[in-house]
């Protein structure tokens, strides 16, 4: 029930609009009772009696009845439609909203395509309810008690005959509520599972064709194919066994009238005419009953859509925005982490972890495969919020800052490196879509992409695809990176940002790095120790903890997992030294001549 | 054609296509028996309530003033058993016209779906996923009721007003062609609405795929969103789209709500005329017209416009529905350009010679990515690609695929051009390892047995532990077992690369290629890794790009690449000693030690 309350509170801002919807409809139906009575006296008065004076008068009648019919149908029609585009609209800016509010954990166990169907089909079930299926019950709630009054002054008896259909009627709706719930929501199942399955086989189009799993893929699309229809065909049912009961209930009146009248006309309990009167309303009784059927095929569509976009919109994000923050326009980047453990689906990721960083140092992070680096650089941007311990920053705990500036202050490349289809300049300037050319250039230049940029097609101007397919993976790296320097950061954390990328790129980058103009604490997430053998502070990650800090002479003389993984990287390294010394010293030279 | 994003609409087609039309009723066809059938019971049951007016008349005008009620309950009996039927019709219309619908858009579905998955890397990579979600989806759903009810009801429509047509006729020509007045000027009104209906249509698709492709990226890039503070920003395009669908969607339907009106106000206009020439007939004498024949033909009159009434309620669902149908067509007519040749055989097992014959390539016209590149492996041995970013490197192995046409020039394995056979028995002998790890929703049993499905579970396991990621499999919740989703997102970026791994040696491919596969995997487990591989390896031919040179120094061969050629060619030591490009990039690793001595 809450979810419909959830849904009045939007639309209970368009209730005038609504109301006066309705009363247009009112008018509409009362014209569609009248103008037949006009038709009528010009055949009965006119044609019939002879009485052709009245022509002129009834002839404009009618056509005056059927402009305003047309003009308030018209405007009815539009008023409706507009309320719900409103509604959906205001609708879809919530949803929208929430979901960027949404945490990292949500993400993780929702699929895309679920998420979209929110806010694509379900949306569409919400638009037809609100532009079509509320005044098409009220008209037809409206003619249905307007005629059975009117059959009640003219003879009450025959009315209360025709009253017998009404208990079926409710008990066949009944019936049909309840058996036809339970499909709708497998309806809206499989079609959330089809757009997931559809969604994820067009991201994952490469691989699909690197495994040449096509037919696998259209397999398992039958599947979904086939779920999509049998829910369908399955819903289908419910009114293939209600629709032609509301049918036989609407046809009855005809039936009743036919022999219960007769019979009443032929006893002199009502008159021929009141039987030809009565003839005449029950078109209005039979329609609405025959449509019943429909509109709770409708309802029933509406009130599941409804209630699934309720239940993804109620989902309370646990990272949350502080009640009282503290605001932080500027941070320093001191940042310390405090017996940090953080668990999620009862696996430990990290585990007491603890470092302390000054503003403008610089910290390199070293760890096998899943050993919780990442975790760390988001523990920092607050998108998990910490199991325990405390991860401060300018010795205010994370989780009392405002968030969005804490955001605003950590500029970072992502180990997952994600493009929007969009130009290059749009994706550099993700962060600040207003900021002049020179600066997107700038940032461009400091991660090595400015080049390589030029060469595409359109240069800036050049439109990536989604998540950056058609670039190279050093080329998306470096686009990334680029991004987060035009933050201008006092947080700079780049997680495996330079993985793609090849030996004289990266040393670039870091020089680049190094000239940076302002304050800014650097984390750089690597498997390379060249990445991050100049930081100030390294800390070695294995199984989520801090197995190993310090700097790198430090940590070579300490001989653990660090200096393995030099070994492993650099060993031959002592074979090269003078070669490479030498050339170093001719390359300086020919730069001193140039 | 450039790429698309999300504000960027796509083309319109300008004309009416009437294949379009042709197209869809290919849909229908192998329907037209049971379409048939359900027409049957459809205007049998309608022509059999026609009747009820007819028994209420005859019980009004005869019965009753002479009292038979015998003859009351005989017509009430008769009209009972109409009821019946009509009832057992419409029971079955319903049933078969949900079927059709359902078959005709699982069928469109499966066709656009079928297609996609033909469709080469640049369809994708040219437009917003969305854009191609929402055609497979959305629009497609959004045809069931028109195509299966909608034609029903169409024919229904059209005997109803033929029939009507001949009574009239029957009754009186002068008044019917009076009558028939009307219809040109309703013509009028459709052709000259037409045009901007169907183009609001149109637009209003356009504006719907924008929303759907933005939400869809909205989804998918949040991290980065939400890294960014971005969501002030992102709030206002999507409401500035949104609100472009709501004024769309607006402007359109405002074309389909004019039609009632004004096929109302010409029905009045005509009845009305009807009226003032009868009556001046009758009181003229003229052409035989009475006063019961006007009564009847007023009576029909309102029958005649009411089929037109729903034909133009089924006119305009047409037009809204073409325009999701002209997406859906263009989709289907995308053309393949990757595709097996008339005559393709199927690649015979591979042995593992892969021969570079002058490849040109380019993506765009103009820009060359490859120029003249030449060279052969041998089989078994170990390939390594280095070179700048950009060079041409993945280019490279991905012609060997044959996910691109080659320009000019000639890829042969084993001395077989690969475009001789077909793509399927090629790509099945290649493991493939791309730069990008996806991970499908699922187990990650699931996962890793998409490279071979017929693979046991031990199979499986065999694989996780050769690339060194059965340890961390086994140490989440549920093992193999554990779901993961789209993109791994709760897998780190190394943990999804071994992961894919694993998949591709699954294939217990011929030729493997590994592109910047490892460049996530730190090194302790790419060295456990190497071991594992080197077994494996044997007798396969690689090719292996990456940056850590610690990974490309054991290759048998290394192809130095840059500006789309091959500049060097030789193992680590030649290429060393030829101090040329690989020497300065090897070097290059080394450079930061020293700097830091010096």
């Amino acid at each position: 029930m809450t979810a419909m309350k959830w849904f009045y509170s939007f639309l209970k801002k368009h209730n005038r609009s609504m109301v006066l919807g309705l009363i247009l409809v009112t008018v509409i139906s009362i014209l569609a009772i009248v103008k037949p009575m006009v038709s009528g006296a010009i055949v009965d008065d006119v044609i019939t009696a002879g009485d052709y004076e009245l022509l002129p008068k009834l002839i404009a009648l009618l056509i005056l009845i059927t402009i305003v019919r047309g003009v308030l149908r018209f405007w009815s029609q539009v008023i409706f439609e507009a309320c719900s585009q409103d509604v959906l609209y205001a609708m879809r800016d919530t949803v929208y909203r929430k979901l960027l509010q949404e945490d990292f954990n949500f993400y993780n166990k929702k699929r895309t395509g679920d998420l979209l169907s929110r806010q694509t089909g379900d949306m569409d079930a919400i638009r037809h309810f609100i532009a079509f299926v509320i005044y098409q019950v009220y008209e037809n709630v409206f003619l249905f008690f307007f005629a059975l009054i009117m059959i009640f002054t003219v003879s009450w008896k025959l009315a209360l005959c025709m009253c017998v259909v009404l208990p079926f009627a409710l008990l066949v709706t009944l019936s049909q509520t309840k058996s036809g719930r339970p499909r709708f929501q497998k309806i809206r199942e499989q079609f959330s599972s089809l757009n997931t399955f559809v969604q994820e086989n067009v991201s994952g189009n490469r691989v699909v064709k690197a495994f040449s799993k096509e037919d696998y893929e259209i397999g398992k699309f039958n599947k979904e194919n086939d779920g999509y229809r049998d829910a369908e065909l399955a819903a289908a049912e419910i009114w293939t066994k209600y629709v032609p009961q509301f049918e036989f209930l609407s046809n009855m009146l005809t039936v009743i009238l036919m022999l219960v009248g007769s019979i009443m006309v032929i006893q002199d309990s009502m008159t021929l005419g009141n039987y030809v009167t009565i003839n005449g309303y029950l078109w209005m009784l039979m329609n609405p009953l025959r449509q019943i059927g429909w509109r709770i095929n409708d309802i029933q569509r509406f009130t599941t859509s409804v209630e699934k976009i309720y239940a993804t919109y109620s989902e309370e994000p646990k990272v949350k925005h502080p009640k009282k923050a503290i605001p932080c326009h500027k941070l320093q980047g001191d940042i310390e982490f405090r017996n940090v453990s953080y668990s999620a689906d009862d696996e430990d990721i990290i585990r007491n972890v603890s470092f302390q960083v000054k503003s403008g140092q610089t910290v390199g992070i070293l760890g096998s495969t899943g050993s919780g680096k990442s975790t760390i650089m988001n523990l920092i941007c607050r998108f998990y919020d910490v199991t325990d311990g405390e991860v401060l920053v300018d010795g205010q705990n994370v989780k009392d800052l405002d968030l969005y500036n804490l955001r605003q202050n950590i500029g970072m490349a992502m180990q997952d490196v994600f493009l929007f289809s969009d130009t290059v300049e749009g994706n550099i300037a993700y962060s600040r879509p207003d900021c002049p050319f020179e600066e997107v250039q700038k940032a461009a230049v400091m991660a090595d992409a400015d080049n390589f940029i030029h060469e595409m097609p359109d240069g800036y101007d050049t439109i990536v695809g989604e998540r950056g397919v058609g670039l190279s993976g050093g080329q998306k790296q470096r686009i990334s990176l680029a991004r987060a320097l035009l933050k201008e950061p006092s947080i700079l954390i780049l997680d495996d940002t330079t993985s793609a990328v090849d030996m004289e790129t990266e040393s670039y980058i870091q020089q680049q790095l190094n000239n940076i103009d302002h304050a800014c604490t650097i984390f750089i997430v690597a498997y390379r120790i060249s990445s991050i053998k100049d930081s100030d502070l390294i800390l070695v990650l294995n199984n989520g903890e801090i197995v190993e800090q310090g700097t790198h002479e430090e940590l070579l003389a300490n001989n653990g997992y660090y200096a393995t993984v030099f070994r492993h990287q650099y060993g031959e390294f002592e074979k090269y030294v003078d070669e490479i010394t030498q050339n170093k010293m001719r390359g300086s030279e020919n730069r001193g001549t140039k | 054609m450039a790429r698309n994003k999300y504000d960027i609409d796509e083309v319109i087609e300008d004309k009416f296509d009437l294949n379009q039309l042709k197209r869809v009723f290919q849909y229908v066809k192998p329907y037209r028996g049971q379409l048939a059938i359900a027409l049957f019971l459809m205007l049998s049951s309608s022509a059999l309530t026609m009747l009820f007016p007819m028994f209420i008349s005859e019980i009004m005008d005869t019965y009753i003033p002479e009292k038979n009620i015998r003859a009351i309950v005989v017509i009430t009996i008769l009209s009972l058993v109409i009821v019946l039927y009509t009832c057992v019709c419409i029971r079955f219309k319903i049933r078969i016209t949900s079927r059709i619908g359902q078959a005709i858009v699982h069928q469109l579905r499966s066709d656009i779906f079928c297609h996609l998955q033909e469709l080469p890397f640049s369809y994708y990579d040219d437009r917003p996923h969305g854009k191609i979600q929402v055609r497979v989806v959305n629009y497609v759903n959004s045809l069931s009721d028109l195509l299966s009810n909608g034609i029903i009801n169409t024919i229904t429509d059209m005997c109803n007003l033929i029939f009507i047509l001949i009574f009239m006729f029957l009754l009186h020509v002068r008044l019917t062609l009076i009558c028939l007045c009307g219809l040109p000027v309703l013509m009028g009104v459709i052709v000259f609405v037409k045009r901007r209906q169907r183009r609001a249509w149109q637009i209003q698709s356009n504006k719907q795929s924008n929303l759907t492709a933005y939400i869809a990226e909205s989804i998918n890039g949040i991290r980065v969103t939400q890294s960014f503070v971005r969501e002030r920003e992102n709030t206002s395009i999507f409401n500035y789209l949104s609100d472009s669908y709501r004024s769309a969607w607006m402007h359109a339907v405002k074309y389909n709500f004019i039609m009632w009106p004004c096929i109302d106000s010409i029905s009045t206009v005509t009845t009305a005329l009807i009226y003032v020439i009868g009556i001046g007939w009758i009181s003229g004498g003229l052409y035989g017209v009475t006063v019961g024949i006007l009564i009847a033909f007023t009576s029909y009159i309102s029958r005649f416009w009411e089929p037109i009434n729903t034909l133009a309620s089924f006119y305009n669902s047409l037009l809204t529905a073409i325009a999701y149908l002209e997406r859906i067509f263009e989709t289907i007519d995308e053309p393949v350009n990757v595709k097996d040749s008339e005559e393709a055989v199927p690649m015979p097992p591979i042995k593992g010679s892969v021969a570079f014959q002058d490849v040109c390539f380019s993506y765009e016209d103009g820009v060359q990515i490859l120029n003249k590149v030449s060279f052969t492996t041998n089989p078994g041995d170990t390939y390594a690609i280095v070179g700048p970013t950009g060079a041409g490197k993945s280019t490279i192995v991905n012609l060997i695929s044959r996910f691109y046409n080659v320009d000019s020039g000639k890829i042969l394995i084993d001395g077989t051009d690969i475009s001789s056979v077909t793509l399927k028995s090629l790509r099945k002998q290649m493991g493939i390892m791309m730069q990008d790890s996806f991970i499908f929703s699922g187990t990650i049993m699931d996962n890793i047995r998409y490279g071979n499905l017929t693979a046991t579970d031990e199979e499986v396991i065999t694989a996780a532990k050769t690339v060194c990621a059965h340890d961390f499999i086994m140490e989440m919740e549920n093992g193999y077992q554990t779901q993961v989703n789209e993109r791994g997102s709760r897998l780190s970026a190394g943990q999804r690369q071994l992961i894919s791994f694993a998949r591709a040696l699954l294939e217990n491919p011929a030729i493997l290629i590994l592109d910047e596969a490892t460049s996530s995997i730190d090194t302790e487990t790419e060295i456990l890794l190497q071991k594992g591989l080197n077994r494996l390896l044997e007798g396969r031919t690689s090719f292996i790009i990456a940056h850590r040179l610690s990974t490309i120094k054991n290759a048998s061969r290394i192809l130095y690449v840059d500006k789309g050629k091959i500049l060097e060619a030789g193992t680590h030591e030649e290429l060393l000693a030829q101090k040329g490009e690989y020497y300065k990039l090897f070097m290059s690793q080394y450079d930061f030690l020293v700097s830091k001595q010096n």
